[in-house]
């Protein structure tokens, strides 16, 4: 038998963490308990942080929004704060697993997963996400990029645990985008996707561009060299294709069940081009047959 | 351990491992079979159940998760007097075929319908996007939410 | 409501919705007790071996294991099978695929059981393997089975009409291909499962079955007992589509029992087992070669088809023997030379699913006759009407059509259709990297086993001393609802609403046997039998009213919910009265029907006939696919489905709608995302995320309308439906998205990836209009 505790604060939480040094930490399940089913890991006790409400929420300090790491995707995508401020966040997590899924999962979840495949880590990598991580004696922060090290892994220490994410509130963008291929639309695991920022002058000029892909490399994929081409141009097919091909070569994918790297690497530059349309003000995302109300 | 939670209303105590599935306690040690269990990792839906109204899925959580919660199953839905409005219209518009997806799809339903009384049909689909059914195509799924939604006051007594 | 008399025609309620909707109903795998054993098997692992030895003696050591048995505990002949017996219970001298069974595991728990599993180790000797179909049958080949007098070859059928392949002299134009399609799971949502006891002298099993009457002598032979105290129930099938048409948990379950006296045995596979252990649409592999004259009619097909079966035969001969007597679609075709080959690997197994052969021989026939339209420059509808079959035809297996052919009637519904006029408006405004294009196909499903086997249902009604009447249904109701059908027949008869009447659910120590659920044939053929018992019932109870009541005759007598009146007087006598007067043997009747065969001989080949061909009854339909093809992804989404239905008289419109969209819905996952993959016999889709089955929002809303013909032969005109909605939507993508973008997928399904390489190939699509 497995012992499972509930934490309610970070006084238990750090209780727990002495008492039970090897116990595995996680908040909706939805991977540790899959990832136990299959084998894979066979941890001895479990704690559970659904409960952790000072982990919970999303909260505006000074330019900064901060959103706790035990925020279920559900209550992200009904945040006012996140809909407004991170539309490409928010249209991420709306692609997540499922409805259920998202009910049980949480963002920090997410993110100490470090799948390559990461529904919110693109999105979190463009909007320059920084992560909060706390200890028994200590709170550290440090950027998104530097914290995820590889397919699931991140820099989080023994007796560390994450305890949210810092978004700079403003973001210099007014254009997003994100993209997200699967085997199907609900309950998939991306294939590749690209999640985009833009600032498009009045002129139709792109400003500044901010490119993530995700499932085309052991992390996020982003390109400099395709955004500092992008700004100063215009997201006209031309532009675009070239872009395509530096996303191209900038990507690393690998063959798995689910799809071919020369598919996945392809992808990752068709899905640029479509940035003109989102520029245009046609959804980037593929609609399905109108509802017949 | 022991373990207190509300269940279809009514509050319970109940002694069971902490590690044991919801989907296992409910079934094998509570005798609510309606829960069915299909994939066993959070990929169909058919384990749904609603905690504290919101669905989830008994097959990736475990026992220790209930304390304190409100759980509904399917079995909690009809009361002594019948049929929920809403598994009448599954009914009348023949949204059961081999049934094994119909108690999650019912409370996912519900819980979409709790917090969107009047949902679109591209939303009803999103709201079951989770409950895999390998029988009706959804369609007829989708019928029965929506005629209940818009036509609510017939259904209601 | 409940006590409106049920009419044919008329869309009623199921019987079966209430109980499951409030998770009431019971499923095989439904069943708990206090006292109840688990018991589960270990498997190979790998796919082709040599068992040296199983070493169990770790395993009956752990506290809580009841018995671990391998094949030296199996008493009977170790094989089961439908038509060749060669799928052991437990693997004896050899491993076939990775899901064969080497040992079976009782234990008090499931963590036991678990733990007991772990512990037993093999030792086993790699085999080489084969995996190709033909590859298999070149010389030299590893064989599945040593003892096959034809080496890894379980059937080859051929038929051969007119000049066969002479034909394609006189042909002024020949398209052909090589269309590959995938293998596809069932995914029912409730995994095998079932319960056995033995308890005095009698083995019960209860499983998730489709077949239980055959179940009961194929386990009891296989596992050593006496069939007449083998007693099988089945209850619903929490879906079920083929893959439960034989045996998957009876013999173990049996075995279990037998050996664990008393005790309820519990075996319920989890979704891991069930893919790896289950039988799957057969991976195919088909070449068609179609030739016609310059004004489009048809004047010869040659077909070679290649079903890869897997290790055992598993209905396998049969369905490649469907799939070939389907192959030329429903076309005259004057000239026909067609070929198949069922073949053994070490692959997965092949078995019965919705269809049965025909959505593969469906997909490949409907492209090619889409290719034959472009290369001559005639409309897919406009080649599809000028060769559909009509009455009085030969089709191409060279079967005579002496019964209801609509095939004509539903491409002119599509063709009259508002989605099919409106199309090319709809196209034209595709949005910017999105292709719009339109596809057709038409396909047919003909019913029952053939001529051979006994295609016989009886059908058993009675009048209850309370006055309802029960129907003793002796054919699964796997979720199609043909349970609920059956009450409407007898009640639109006996003129009673649901109120008035009871089912008894297949039970072969209650219910009379009437064959498996599958074929399109459960309401043609036991729908017949419950007819004849119902009318016999009515004209007893009619006139033995008649007489209690001092009329002038039955003609004066009428049933009404619950009661019989006398017409002229007006006064009425309730059923149950009636039934107390009545005897045992006057309160039920009983009736057998046989389904009748075709009185062609396409084949001499007798082995052919036993595998079912040819069949008499056939329906049919036309399917219109309306997709938007994503250039950047390849991305393939189905945007409408139109489907025209001749399966004769409707008779619930509702479950008929059911089974078309059901079907329709299996075919997309078919066509677009579902594939079993696996490498070298280990399958790489494992379970549930990632063999990919379509959500809600992958599919869209879909339209379905019927041709009603009356067919004679059909219980009140009806023909089965619930197969063919499955084999027209493959080939109706495929030909919208090469209507869209000018490209054909040879390989299926149509994943984005393999659309997106098409594209590539073809730069010029971004292009063309």
């Amino acid at each position: 038998m497995r012992r499972v505790f509930l934490a309610n604060n970070t006084n238990e939480l750090w209780d727990m963490l002495r008492q039970y040094p090897e116990a595995a930490i996680y908040a909706g399940g939805t991977d540790l308990l899959v990832r136990m089913r299959k084998g894979i890991c066979d941890p001895s006790a479990l704690i559970c942080l659904e409960r952790m409400d000072c982990l919970k929420g999303v909260r505006e300090e000074g330019d900064q929004i901060f959103i706790g790491a035990c925020t279920s995707h559900t209550a992200l995508l009904a945040d006012p704060i996140v809909q407004r401020s991170f539309p490409v966040l928010a249209a991420a997590i709306s692609r997540l697993g499922s409805p259920h899924i998202r009910n049980m999962g949480t963002i920090g979840g997410n993110i100490v997963t470090a799948s390559p495949a990461g529904d919110t880590l693109p999105p979190l990598y463009i909007l320059g996400a920084a992560v909060e991580i706390m200890s028994m004696d200590k709170t550290r922060r440090l950027s998104l990029a530097d914290f995820i090290r590889g397919p699931g892994h991140t820099d989080l220490k023994p007796g560390e645990i994450l305890a949210g994410v810092w978004i700079k509130k403003d973001q210099p963008y007014n254009i997003f985008s994100l993209e997200k291929v699967g085997q199907r639309k609900a309950l998939a695991i991306s294939i590749a996707s690209l999640a985009a920022l833009l600032r498009v002058s009045g002129e139709g000029i792109i400003e500044e561009a901010r490119l993530a892909w995700g499932s085309v490399g052991p992390t996020v994929t982003v390109s400099k060299e395709a955004e500092s081409f992008l700004a100063g141009k215009r997201p006209e097919p031309g532009a675009l294709g070239e872009a395509a091909r530096i996303a191209m070569d900038a990507v690393s994918p690998i063959d798995d069940v689910r799809a071919s790297k020369s598919y996945r690497r392809l992808v990752s530059g068709n899905l640029v081009l479509r940035l003109g349309a989102s520029v245009d003000g046609n959804s980037p995302q593929p609609a399905w047959l109108p509802p017949a109300d | 351990m022991k373990i207190r939670f509300c269940l279809n209303g009514k509050n319970l105590e109940i002694e069971t491992r902490p590690d044991r599935r919801v989907v296992d306690l409910m079934r094998e040690d509570l005798g609510l079979t309606g829960t069915k269990e299909s994939c066993g990792s959070g990929e169909c839906g058919s384990c749904t159940i609603l905690v504290d109204g919101q669905a989830r899925l008994s097959c990736i959580m475990l026992a220790a998760q209930l304390e304190g919660r409100s759980v509904t199953t399917i079995e909690g839905i009809s009361g002594e007097e019948g049929l929920h409005p809403l598994q009448e219209a599954f009914i009348a518009h023949g949204a059961v075929q081999c049934g094994y997806c119909t108690p999650g799809m019912v409370l996912t339903s519900l819980a979409l319908l709790g917090r969107k009384p009047c949902p679109t049909r591209k939303e009803i689909r999103e709201a079951i996007s989770g409950n895999l059914c390998r029988c009706t195509g959804y369609q007829k799924i989708v019928d029965a939410v929506k005629t209940f939604a818009s036509e609510r006051k017939v259904y209601q007594r | 409501m409940k006590d409106t008399p049920l009419e044919i025609g008329r869309a009623a309620p199921r019987f079966d919705a209430y109980a499951k909707l409030t998770g009431k109903e019971k499923y095989a795998s439904d069943f708990y007790a206090p006292d109840m054993l688990w018991a589960g098997v270990k498997r190979a692992g790998v796919p082709h071996a040599r068992i040296r030895w199983i070493k169990t003696d770790d395993a009956i050591r752990i506290p809580g294991v009841l018995s671990v048995l391998t094949s030296k505990d199996v008493r009977g002949t170790n094989r089961q099978g439908v038509v060749r017996k060669d799928q052991p219970v437990l693997a004896d001298d050899k491993v076939r695929h990775c899901g064969d069974p080497l040992a079976l595991v009782v234990a008090e728990d499931r963590e036991t059981l678990a733990k007991a599993l772990a512990s037993i180790s093999l030792d086993i000797e790699p085999l080489p393997g084969v995996f190709d179909p033909e590859n298999a049958m070149a010389q030299g080949a590893p064989l599945v089975h040593e003892e096959n007098p034809e080496g890894n070859l379980l059937l080859k059928g051929s038929l051969e009409a007119g000049m066969g392949e002479k034909g394609f002299e006189e042909c002024d134009e020949t398209v052909e291909a090589l269309f590959r399609l995938p293998s596809q799971e069932h995914a029912y949502l409730e995994t095998e499962a079932g319960w056995a006891i033995f308890k005095d002298d009698i083995l019960e099993i209860t499983a998730s079955t489709q077949s239980p009457f055959r179940d009961r002598y194929e386990a009891a032979e296989a596992i050593g007992f006496d069939m007449h105290k083998v007693r099988i129930i089945a209850p619903y099938c929490g879906g079920a589509f083929g893959g439960k048409d034989g045996i998957t948990v009876q013999s173990l379950l049996g075995l279990a029992a037998l050996n664990n006296p008393g005790r309820p045995v519990k075996m319920w596979w989890a979704r891991e087992e069930s893919i790896l252990a289950s039988a799957k649409r057969h991976p195919a592999r088909l070449y068609y070669k179609l030739g016609a004259k310059k004004d489009g009619i048809f004047h010869a097909l040659s077909v070679r088809i290649y079903f890869d079966t897997g290790p055992y035969d598993n209905l396998g001969g049969a369905v490649t023997a469907l799939g070939l007597e389907h192959s030329g679609g429903p076309y005259r075709i004057p000239n026909t030379s067609l070929k198949a080959w069922a073949v053994f690997t070490n692959n997965p197994i092949g078995g019965p699913f919705r269809g049965f052969g025909v959505p593969q021989v469906t997909a490949a026939m409907e492209q090619t006759v889409d290719m034959m339209a472009k290369s001559l420059g005639i409309s897919p509808l406009d080649i599809r009407v000028k060769n559909a079959l009509r009455r009085g035809d030969r089709n191409p297996a060279g079967t005579t059509l002496t019964g209801s052919t609509g095939i004509g009637e539903c491409l002119r519904k599509i063709s009259a259709s508002r989605l099919w006029q409106e199309s090319e408006t709809w196209k034209k405004a595709s949005p910017p990297f999105k292709k719009r294009g339109a596809g057709l196909a038409s396909a047919m499903q003909g019913m029952g086993y053939g001529p051979l086997i006994p295609d016989t249902a009886n059908a058993k009604i009675e009048l209850t001393q309370e006055g309802l009447f029960r129907v003793f249904c002796g054919v699964v109701d796997m979720g199609q609802g043909n349970a609920s059908t059956y009450l409407q027949i007898a009640g639109e008869i006996l003129n009673q609403g649901l109120s008035g009447m009871e089912l008894v659910l297949p039970d072969t120590a209650r219910t009379l046997p009437s064959g498996s659920s599958s074929a399109s044939r459960t309401t043609f053929t036991y729908g017949n039998a419950l007819i004849t018992a119902s009318k016999t019932m009515k004209k007893r109870l009619l006139e033995r009213a008649s007489d209690l009541l001092m009329a002038k005759g039955p003609e004066e007598m009428t049933l009404v919910p619950g009661r019989v009146r006398h017409i002229p007087s007006g006064k009425e006598m309730p059923l149950s009265a009636l039934a107390g007067i009545l005897s045992d043997a006057e309160r039920t009747s009983v009736a057998r029907y046989r389904t009748p065969s075709a009185k062609d001989s396409p084949t001499r080949d007798p082995n052919l006939s036993l595998h079912g061909i040819p069949h008499i009854v056939f329906s049919y339909a036309a399917h219109a696919a309306f997709v938007e093809v994503d250039t950047l992804t390849g991305l393939t989404e189905v945007k409408g489905f139109l489907a025209v239905t001749d399966c004769g008289r409707v008779l619930n419109p509702q479950i008929f709608e059911q089974q078309i969209q059901g079907g329709i819905a299996q075919g997309l996952g078919y066509a677009l995302c579902e594939e079993l993959k696996t490498d070298r016999g280990v399958i790489r889709t494992p379970d549930l995320g990632t063999y990919i089955i379509p959500t809600s929002i992958d599919l869209p809303d879909m339209e379905s309308a019927a041709v009603e013909l009356h067919e004679e032969m059909g219980p009140f005109g009806l023909k089965g439906a619930g197969e063919i909605a499955m084999n027209g939507p493959f080939a109706a993508v495929a030909n919208a998205i090469a209507d869209a973008c000018g490209i054909r997928i040879f390989e299926g399904p149509m994943t984005p990836e393999r659309v997106l390489g098409a594209l590539e190939k073809k730069p010029s699509c971004q292009e063309e209009g």
